[in-house]
Order: structure tokens, then sequence, then C-alpha cells
């Protein structure tokens, strides 16, 4: 009990010193490390020194690195919770927000809107993942009765047929369309500005305050139907919430950051590692540590300057090796 | 115990999203509307307003850097795309310029990928860009960058995006005289075209795959008729993957492939399956000689076409010599002398 | 606690499983405050019933009525504060601990997350479970036996007045059959009215109050003269020979079959 609330203070506590060091560190050659501390500090404590690089200074840091530093938070909490939330309300540790079509969706959208010249990208990635999951949904109602594992079957069959019609947009593009279509169904976030960030917040806040006020509630479901059902809680209409919210924000997220792969199926699984699988304090948790977490792989993955490796690389290649070293230390065994 | 936790939780999290995080968003405001003399429209269709002439360009197209080379504006390039770096381009353009000689010419983005910080610290007036970058596009108007997209599907678009380059930078002598130049040696090329009675038909063959060629919209069909021929494929699309028993049944006489690394014309003429077909018969498989001359979306298209109609019509009284002519138009686009192909 | 006198009664209660039929039209009235067993032969229809009176399935006929109120015309947390169940399977994927499987009980309480005191109250339900010193371990870690007694704890945070049980003792060793169905003995003293499932007559016999037979899907009562505990009645539910033997006031069934 106590290493919980020792990581509890340390996980609350650490994402306002990340956010300034991460605005800080970046791959500019005409500033470094202490110009961009000098100049927040004047920034912060209002001390007039007026430096050439001063505007540049603000400008980069203000307005390129900022609203890319809240992005990769929001994005990172979302997909973590998105994640924990349909973990508990499916049932099984092995899904992510994407399960249900909604990757795939979401990235033949984007092509779709790539290949037709100018339409926007954004709005047809987030239209087309609630398409496929809305598909994913009433391919699974029988009876008015939605059950998970046939939910689970349709999203991955719906899955794939979005899949299958990416790739004949894919190949009826010319090489142009073509790399950006790959780049942007691979993940990244170079691209983000203000605007971006204004157009996912909205969804994102009322998202994560429904997820956040079902947090005790994911606990119950876990458990099972019945079990739900026979305490006092409607488990058809609660899942339909979680599932319209977690959904909601994800397809927000990927909109304007492509398809982050892997990264909803490991973190809550390291949140439970961390704090325990009581959903009441892991959704909280998990919003904080997957922001913090998205935050710092996306520092990596934006100031080894010469290539920016796309993140969903990046979330493969750091998440993994991580998750697979505290599955060795925990002692809890699935089943 | 946890419960007391959820309370700080709570209090915590929307003490970041409700306070923290407005202000930030607040306190960055967009950029003002200027006004100004300056106005074009770029291949969006987008208006593009500088108050005073571009002094600081950064350019992630190699051909339109070519453009700016050729109206004299080398020195003001701050930025350029990756690729300027590449082998065969870069031999051309350290002679043009002593920083890219000295690989000092800072590369901030090319037609994939855009590092908007690396943008941002060059201070530009305008950036260059293909305007299927849409993402990176938005990204600098938003921090208020002016930004010229180009799309090329045809020469009269290479005099567009040239002549824009003039009004934007106050080039418009060297610009007209520029195209003039260019469409002179077009009628020229037109006219020894007339003079050919059975244009031979060709099919084009990207680098990228044998069976990737050009449709009639593109500017691959303009180079073609420009030489005196036809393009077999009569598709409209400007970038097409066809079948090999496609071809077999055009039975072009001409085979131009785009400059190719990985194959030679040898290699074409070693497939099993075209045998039958009347280019690789007599032997008629000819390969571009150099990207950087044979450029279909610079001013030298020409040249392309000098050299497709030298080698479909060997023949013919036309004095056209692709070695003389290439560095006749390299002195006058370029002021200087460059190495040949 | 104090006495409560909530009614379960049903009228007309059929259910068919596709062709075959189940349940066939069945009426009972439930004694209020009183331990009542439900048995009968494995396939009679002990489950389902139990099920549909906790409004889980649907029937295809007939009502169940709480204080003369069709089921289906409360809401879901209305009647989970009236009725509580316990059903026989439970998996649990993720690993709580008993606290917070105990806690899932108590939905209709908990506002968005539990307070303190909804901490104590599942704590005291726990006590009452006998099973304190498993409060912070894991459920998925715990034997069969274990996790029925958290289940046990948990539909008794929920404070139901009238608590359905299906099997609650079918994982459970000796001793704990005997405390938990002495635990149930004591609750429908306080005021609950507690219906049972279990398929050992003998155990039920020892603590019931009541006791309903199913067989084929309808309640089977014995003849004029004989009363329910006698041979006769009990070889016909059950079907198989069976003699009784009366020790003190208990019943105690054994099979006649038996090898000398």
């Amino acid at each position: 009990m106590k290493k919980n609330r020792l990581i509890l203070y340390i996980v609350y506590a650490l994402p306002l010193p990340l956010i300034v060091l991460s605005i800080c560190i970046g791959p500019s050659d005409v500033f470094n490390f202490n110009d961009a501390l000098i100049w927040l500090k004047n920034h912060l404590f209002c001390s007039n020194e007026p430096n050439e690089n001063s505007y540049i200074i603000q400008t980069i840091l203000l307005n390129v690195r900022l609203p890319r530093i809240l992005l990769a938070f929001m994005a990172g909490g979302v997909l973590a919770v998105s994640g924990a939330a349909m973990q508990a309300i499916f049932r099984n540790p092995l899904v992510s927000p994407y399960i249900l079509g909604l990757s795939s969706g979401a990235a033949f959208g984007a092509a779709l809107a790539l290949s037709i010249s100018f339409a926007q990208v954004q709005v047809f990635a987030f239209g087309f993942g609630l398409i496929a999951v809305a598909m994913s949904y009433l391919a699974a109602i029988r009876q008015k009765q939605v059950s998970t594992v046939s939910l689970i079957l349709s999203g991955v069959i719906v899955g794939g047929i979005f899949t299958a019609l990416l790739t004949i947009v894919q190949f009826m593009s010319d090489p142009f369309k073509l790399q950006t279509i790959v780049a942007w169904t691979m993940g990244n976030m170079h691209n983000t500005n203000w605007a971006s960030v204004e157009s996912v917040f909205i969804p994102v806040i009322l998202s994560i305050l429904i997820l956040f006020i079902f947090r005790w509630k994911l606990n119950v479901l876990a458990l099972g139907d019945q079990e739900a059902q026979s305490s006092g809680l409607n488990p058809q209409r609660s899942r339909i919430i979680v599932l319209v919210a977690a959904t909601l924000a994800s397809s927000a997220i990927i909109s304007v950051t492509g398809v982050i792969g892997l990264f909803g199926l490991i973190v809550p699984h390291m949140v439970r590692m961390m704090v325990g699988p009581n959903n009441s304090v892991a959704i909280p948790v998990n919003f904080v540590f997957g922001g913090m977490f998205l935050l710092i792989i996306d520092d990596f993955s934006r100031t080894l300057y010469s290539f920016e490796i796309p993140i969903g690389i990046f979330t493969m290649l750091i998440g993994a090796p991580f998750f697979l070293y505290l599955m060795k230390k925990t002692k809890t065994v699935w089943e | 115990m946890f419960a007391s936790f959820n309370k700080v939780n709570g209090i915590g999290i929307i003490i970041f999203y409700g306070i923290i995080m407005p202000i930030f968003i607040i306190s960055c405001s967009s950029s003002p509307k200027k006004h100004s003399n300056i106005e074009v429209v770029d291949f969006r269709g987008q208006k593009i307003n500088l108050e005073k002439p571009a002094e600081r360009i950064v350019c992630l197209i190699e051909s339109a850097t070519s453009g700016l080379f050729m109206l004299d504006l080398g020195k003001n390039i701050v930025g350029v795309s990756t690729n300027i770096y590449d082998d065969d381009i870069y031999k051309y353009y350290s002679v043009l310029d002593e920083r890219i000689k000295n690989k000092s010419l800072p590369t901030p983005g090319n037609w994939d990928f855009v590092s908007i910080e690396s943008v941002v610290a060059l201070k530009p007036d305008i950036v260059i860009i293909w305007a299927s970058q849409t993402e990176s596009i938005n990204a600098l108007e938003n921090i208020g960058i002016p930004v010229y997209g180009v799309m090329l599907n045809s020469y009269n678009d290479v005099y567009k995006e040239i002549e824009d380059f003039g009004i934007l930078t106050g080039k418009t002598q060297r610009a007209d005289s520029l195209i003039s130049y260019t469409k002179a040696e077009v009628e020229k090329l037109k006219k020894a075209a007339g003079r050919i009675e059975n244009k031979k038909s060709i099919y084009f063959m990207w680098a990228q795959g044998m069976l990737e060629t050009s449709g009639k919209n593109s500017t691959v069909n303009q180079l073609i008729e420009l030489g005196g021929c036809t393009n077999v494929c009569i598709e409209n699309e400007e970038h097409l993957i066809v079948n090999s028993e496609k071809i077999i049944e055009w039975n072009p006489d001409i085979i131009l492939m785009w400059c190719n690394s990985k194959m030679e014309p040898e290699d074409v003429l070693k497939k099993n399956e075209w045998q039958s077909i009347n280019a690789v018969k007599n032997k008629n498989v000819f390969e571009l000689p150099s990207i950087f001359y044979s450029d279909l979306w610079t001013l030298k298209f020409p040249q392309a076409a000098r050299f497709l109609m030298h080698n479909a019509y060997p023949k013919l009284d036309i004095s056209i010599n692709p070695d003389s002519s290439c560095s006749e138009m390299t002195k006058f686009l370029y002021n200087t002398t460059l190495p040949l192909p | 606690m104090g006495i409560n006198n909530t009614n379960l009664s049903i009228r007309d209660l059929s259910f068919n499983y596709g062709e075959k039929s189940i349940l066939k039209s069945i009426n009972y009235d439930f004694k209020p405050n009183k331990l009542t067993f439900i048995l009968g032969r494995n396939g009679s229809g002990k489950s389902t019933l139990l099920r549909i009176m906790a409004g889980l399935v649907k029937p295809n006929n007939g009502q169940v009525l709480i204080n003369s109120k069709n089921i289906s015309d409360f809401s879901l947390k209305e009647r989970a504060s009236v009725l509580g169940f316990m059903s026989q399977h439970h998996t649990a994927i993720f690993p709580f601990t008993v606290l917070d499987v105990v806690l899932t009980g108590m939905v209709s309480t908990i506002k968005i997350a539990p307070s303190k005191q909804d901490y104590d109250l599942a704590a005291k339900a726990i006590e009452r479970a006998g099973i304190a010193h498993l409060t912070e371990r894991i459920y998925t870690e715990l034997s069969g036996g274990e996790q029925q007694l958290v289940m046990i704890a948990r539909v008794l945070a929920q404070q139901p007045k009238i608590l359905l049980l299906d099997e609650p003792t079918s994982s459970l060793d000796f001793c704990n059959q005997i405390h938990v169905l002495t635990l149930l003995k004591k609750l429908s003293a306080e005021g609950i009215t507690v219906i049972c499932v279990l398929h050992d007559p003998n155990a039920a016999f020892q603590f019931g109050d009541e006791f309903v037979f199913l067989k084929d899907g309808a309640v089977f009562y014995p003849d004029n003269d004989s009363n329910i505990k006698s041979p006769n009645f009990l070889s016909s539910v059950f079907m198989m020979p069976l003699d009784i033997i009366s020790i003190k006031d208990r019943t105690i069934i054994y099979s006649k079959d038996l090898p000398e």
C-alpha cells in the first residue's frame, strides 16, 4: 500500500516538469537547451533580456513545440485510458482502442482524403473511424444484445474490410500520394500546430470526463454481465457509453496523429502492474502516465534530428522491451 | 485512503485542463492579416500576399530550386530539399552554389517530411513546397509563414511557376525572358515535328518499375508529342501501372526510359516476353541521360524532347544535336557552364 | 436490520429453451423472513427458476412479483436494492483484490467512486462471510471455495431484502458449508428473505425453514397423506429409492441401494 502511494505521488508530480523539459529540447541548430531555458525564465518572470534570437525562440517554443507536446500528452493519455476502458468492458486484456476497426477505418478515411486532392484529411479520418466502429457494433447486435465475443469478432472483420479498401486506394495512388498515405498510417506529429490541438480538445475533454466518471463502474463491468446486472448496473447501456467515449476520443486523436500502434494495448498493462487493476485508481493514472510516456517517446522521435522516425515505430521499439521487462518482474500471472 | 486520492486526482486533472491549457492556447494568437502589393495565386488556388519581394526562400522542391537559380536567385535560397545532395544532382548544384558545394546549405525537409522547427529557424519570407503536402503547409501557414504550393501537370504549369516566382521576388524581367526563350525552343520543336509524316509510337517507362507509365494527361505525354511521337498509353491517368500483355498489344516502336539507376536499355532488350515488340526487335530502347537535364518540371524540358527526337528520327534532317543544344540551353538558363551528362 | 415483509411470488411462470419446456406454469409464494431451499434433480429447472426470479432471464409467460409489483417494472437500480443474486459460476480475468470485488456489489449505493463508508460496509460484509483475513488478497489467486465466499460477501454488501443464491456451497469444504448455511439462517432471522438452490437435501433439511421441490419443471407436492420428509415423496422427487432416519427432530436421507 505504501509503495502504491509513492508511485501515485511520483506519477502525478511528473507531468509539469516533464512538459517544461520537453519544451526546451529539440533539433534546432539555431539555439540549444540553455537558450531555451533562459528564454523561458525571462518569459515567466517577465525580465527583459532582448535576444536577437528571441523571436525565433518564441515562435518555435510556443508555436511549434508546445502544441506538439500538449498533443503528445493528450494522445498518450487518451489511448491509454481508452485501452484500459476497453479492456475492462470486453473483459479481455488483449484489446486496444483499435479493436473495433477504428484504426483501419481512420487510415482508409485519411488515404481517401489524401488521394482526393485537398479534401480534409482530419475530417475523413475521424468520420471513417467512427463509421467502422458503428459497423462493427451493428454487425454484432442480436436481439438487441451485443455479446463481447461477437463484438470483437465483427471488429476484426470490419477492420479487415477497411484495410483491404485502404490497400486499393494505396494501389491506385501515384508515388507522391502513396508516400504521404504510408507516412500517415505510421503515425506522426511533426506537423502539429495549435489548430490541430484545438480541433481535438473538445472531444478529448468530454470523453476523458465521461471515462473518469465511469472509472469505478468499469470494475463492475469487468466482473461480468450477470454480476453487473444483479448488482444494479445495466451492462449494455454502460458498455455503449464507455465505447462511444473511448471511440470518440481515440478517433479524434488518430485523425491528427495517424495510427500509433500498440500503445493503447501496452500502457494499461504497465499501469496495472504498477498500481493494480482497480480502475478507480488506474484510469486517472493511465491518463497521466500514458501522456507522459508518449511525450517522452515523441521527444526522442523529434530530437534524433536527421530523419524523423514515425512515432508508431518508436512506440514499438521503446514500449515493447519495457513491457517485457515489467512482465518478467511482476508477480501476477494471467490464467 | 483511496477515496481522498480520487479527490486529488480529480482536482489535479481539472486544474491542468481547466486552467493551464486554456492559458497556453489563448496566449498563442494567430498572426494578423498583412496588407501588400505583391500577390500571386499558387497551384492550390491560394492567394499569397507579400509586403515586399521575398529575400529569404526555403525551397523544398528540387525542380523549383533549379528554377530559382535560373532566375538568378541562388543567394536568396536559405534552405533546400534533401535530394539536392543526391550524387547525380549534387554535381550540378555544387557548381551553381558554393554553400551547396560545401554541403553547408540547410535541408529542412523534402517531399515526404518537413521539420517545421528547422524551417522556422531559417526565417523564410516564403516556403515553396508540393501542394500535396497539405499537413506541412497547414502547419507553416498556421505560424504565419507564407507558403507557395506547386502542382505541375503540363509545361504551361512550369511557365506559371517561373512567372509567379518572378513576381514574388521582383525578378519579373528575367522570368519573362526565360519563358520566352523556352517557348521559342518549343516552337522550333513543333515545327520539326510538323515535318514528320509517320509518327512513331512510344512507351514511356518510369524508373520505379517496368510497368509504370504515364497517360494522356501528363508532362510525359507532352514530352512525347513535343518529340514528334505518340504515346501508346491512351488512358488519361498521369501515373499508372499497366500489365505486360497490354504493352505487347500496344507494340510501341520505341521504349523511352526515365533515368534509371537499376536498369539499362540492355536489360529491357533481354526481356523474354517482350521480344515481339518492335522497339525491342529494332533495338530502339533509350534511356534519358540525366535527371538534371531531362527534368520535365523545369524549363529544361525541351532538352528531353530534343533527345527523344534525335534518337527517334536519326535520319531526319533536323539540326538537333542534343549535346550542343544542351550546353547552349545551360548557358542561357543558368548563365554558366555545367558538366554535361 | 429489523423484520421486513418483502414478499416474492411467482405466477404462472413458464420458460422454454427452444422446443424444450423447462418450467411449466409455476405458482409459488415465498414466505418472507424465511430460509427457503429449492431442491430437485439436475435439469429440473432450479437454476433457471432462480435466474428468472433474479430478473436475469425473461420468462416466456408469467410474472415474478415483489410485494405485488412485477419485477420488470422495477428499474435496475431499484431492483438491485431489493434483490440480490449470486450465481453458481464466476470467472474473473483481472487480478482484483477481494475488497475491490466485494465493493462491486454496491452499485446502488456508490455514486461515482467508493467513499470511506462504502469501504467500511464492504469490510463488514467480508467479516460476516468469515474471510476478513483475505481482504487484501488477489481474487484470482484464491481457491474455488475462497472465491465463493468472496462472492457471498459481495452479495451481502449489496444489502438486499431478498437474497437469491444458486448453489452457494458447491465449492466449499464441510466446515465452510456449515458456516455459510448458518450465516444464511441468521440472515433470514434478521429479516432477509433467503431463497437458495441446493443440490444436497440433507444440508437443506438441517438449516432450512421452507422447501420447494422441482420435478420436470413443475413444483412437486406430496400427496395429501404424506409430508415432504417421507421416503415415498423423496423417492418420487429424486427418482431413486431413498429412505430416511429421524434423530431427535432431524431427518437424514440416505440411499436404499447402499452396498452392504
